[in-house]
């Protein structure tokens, strides 16, 4: 059904007279589907770790907006996205993460595929004791694969295929982060976890990208981490975020630290960064950690948040990790009320999208205004195909 | 054949796809006809390619043979 399209006009004015995305950008399943394809599917946008699928074998199904998906590490090493289904009949093929022994059976005819997507048997498709028929090609016909990338473990996706290589359209940030360009280790399975809220996924973005929060919502760190202590970052079109002057590092009992990344410089002694990476990836970096917050988009006012947290060595003192899990998942579950708030409050019929605060909400409004030219070139694009 | 059609199902029920590479092999061998043959072949590969199988390279060859795999 064709939807009257929102007006952006004032969102990609500067600061201090823009206004914020009307809210049936959070509340219109019409305009979910529109920015599905302006800001998901035409970006490259996180959709899980390479972690998840450890050893060759390792296959994991997942629904990115609506999308059956494979994730698979195929049996060279490789990790690869597949659309997770057959193409016989479309019959789903993985239903639940597992090792792949051999070949990736379809439940139903089994039609039978490599890890590398390869069509490799179609049984009795000439007819009974008969796998090949002339009509059946078999080159053409392996799993439908999504381009993907893989940096700081994340898996990017861009399922329209569209987009510029992964490297050319982050280099600002791969170049900003050059000296984290270097082996992260996951911490294992206690240092992920997942936070189902009931929030656009967008929202989380943009309570990510700011400081202004922070003495308000997470007052434990007005202690060591004030406001003022805080830069804003702001590449406009890519990403934005805060960094932090006075990062300090989680001690043991013994006093004992997580070791550094190699090679940092010193600039990093006491400086972390975070950055929402547009669209739906929030990340951290630390000399000692990284973080990476995958923002699954489930609906309108549905978001699952994944949170991974990663270290410069493979092995690390299993409390100190604990500890690290711990006060992260208290800082990020600090933030629910906000974001959930903000929701329900995109329910108001005369919010107009809100004011910024041109000193200290501009990273927010680059997102913002990030979203509305995507959202802008797509209707465009769509205008002139007509 | 009664026998291993009741070892077949006890495989197919149990899931042991090992085993059903194993059965379907016997049933090929046993099988009259060359369709019949290639038809339990065609499921003893099936499940070795499944499974990973070291048996899968020599049913694929098998089956090759007869012209019914590429």
């Amino acid at each position: 059904m064709a939807h009257t399209p929102t007006d952006l006009s004032s969102v990609r004015k500067p600061v201090e007279t823009a206004q914020g995305l009307p809210n049936a950008h959070y509340i219109d399943p019409a305009v979910f589907q529109e920015e599905k394809q302006a800001l998901l599917f035409d970006e490259w946008a996180g959709l899980a770790v390479a972690s998840d699928v450890p050893e060759p074998g390792d296959a994991v199904p997942l629904e990115f907006m609506g999308m059956p998906l494979l994730l698979l590490r195929d049996k060279d090493g490789a990790v690869r996205v597949f659309q997770n289904i057959c193409r016989h009949r479309g019959m789903i093929l993985v239903e639940e993460p597992r090792k792949i022994e051999g070949a990736i059976r379809c439940a139903y005819h089994s039609w039978c595929y490599s890890t590398k997507g390869a069509l490799v048997s179609t049984p009795h498709v000439g007819g009974p004791g008969h796998n090949t028929h002339a009509a059946i090609k078999r080159a053409d016909l392996g799993l439908t694969e999504i381009r993907s990338h893989i940096w700081m473990d994340v898996v990017w996706i861009n399922v329209s295929g569209t987009a510029p290589a992964f490297e050319e359209a982050n280099a600002d940030l791969l170049e900003r982060w050059k000296e984290f360009d270097k082996p992260l280790y996951h911490g294992g399975p206690d240092s992920k976890f997942t936070l189902p809220v009931k929030t656009n996924w967008k929202l989380a973005v943009e309570n990510y990208c700011e400081s202004y929060h922070l003495p308000w919502v997470h007052p434990g760190l007005n202690s060591y981490s004030r406001l003022e202590d805080h830069y804003h970052i702001e590449q406009p079109e890519k990403y934005s975020g805060q960094g932090t002057l006075v990062y300090r590092q989680l001690k043991g009992h013994d006093g004992q630290v997580f070791p550094d990344f190699a090679g940092l410089s010193d600039k990093w002694n006491e400086a972390a960064e975070y950055v929402a990476l547009y669209p739906n990836v929030l990340l951290g970096v630390h000399r000692d950690h990284a973080f990476a917050i995958i923002l699954q988009p489930i609906s309108t006012d549905e978001t699952v948040e994944h949170v991974h947290l990663y270290y410069p060595a493979p092995q690390t003192d299993d409390g100190m990790r604990a500890n690290n899990t711990s006060l992260w998942k208290s800082v990020f579950e600090e933030d629910i009320f906000v974001v959930q708030g903000m929701q329900r409050g995109r329910h108001a019929p005369y919010f107009d999208g809100g004011r910024f605060s041109p000193v200290m909400d501009s990273p927010t409004h680059c997102f913002h205004s990030w979203v509305a030219g995507k959202v802008e070139n797509r209707r465009a694009m769509a205008q002139a195909a007509e | 054949m009664n026998d291993l059609n009741q070892r077949l199902l006890a495989a197919h029920g149990a899931d042991d796809r090992a085993a059903l590479v194993d059965l379907y092999s016997e049933a090929a061998d046993g099988a009259n006809t060359l369709d019949a043959a290639c038809f339990y072949l065609t499921h003893a590969y099936i499940f070795a390619l499944d499974t990973g199988h070291v048996a899968a390279p020599a049913l694929h060859a098998r089956l090759k043979s007869h012209g019914r795999e590429e």
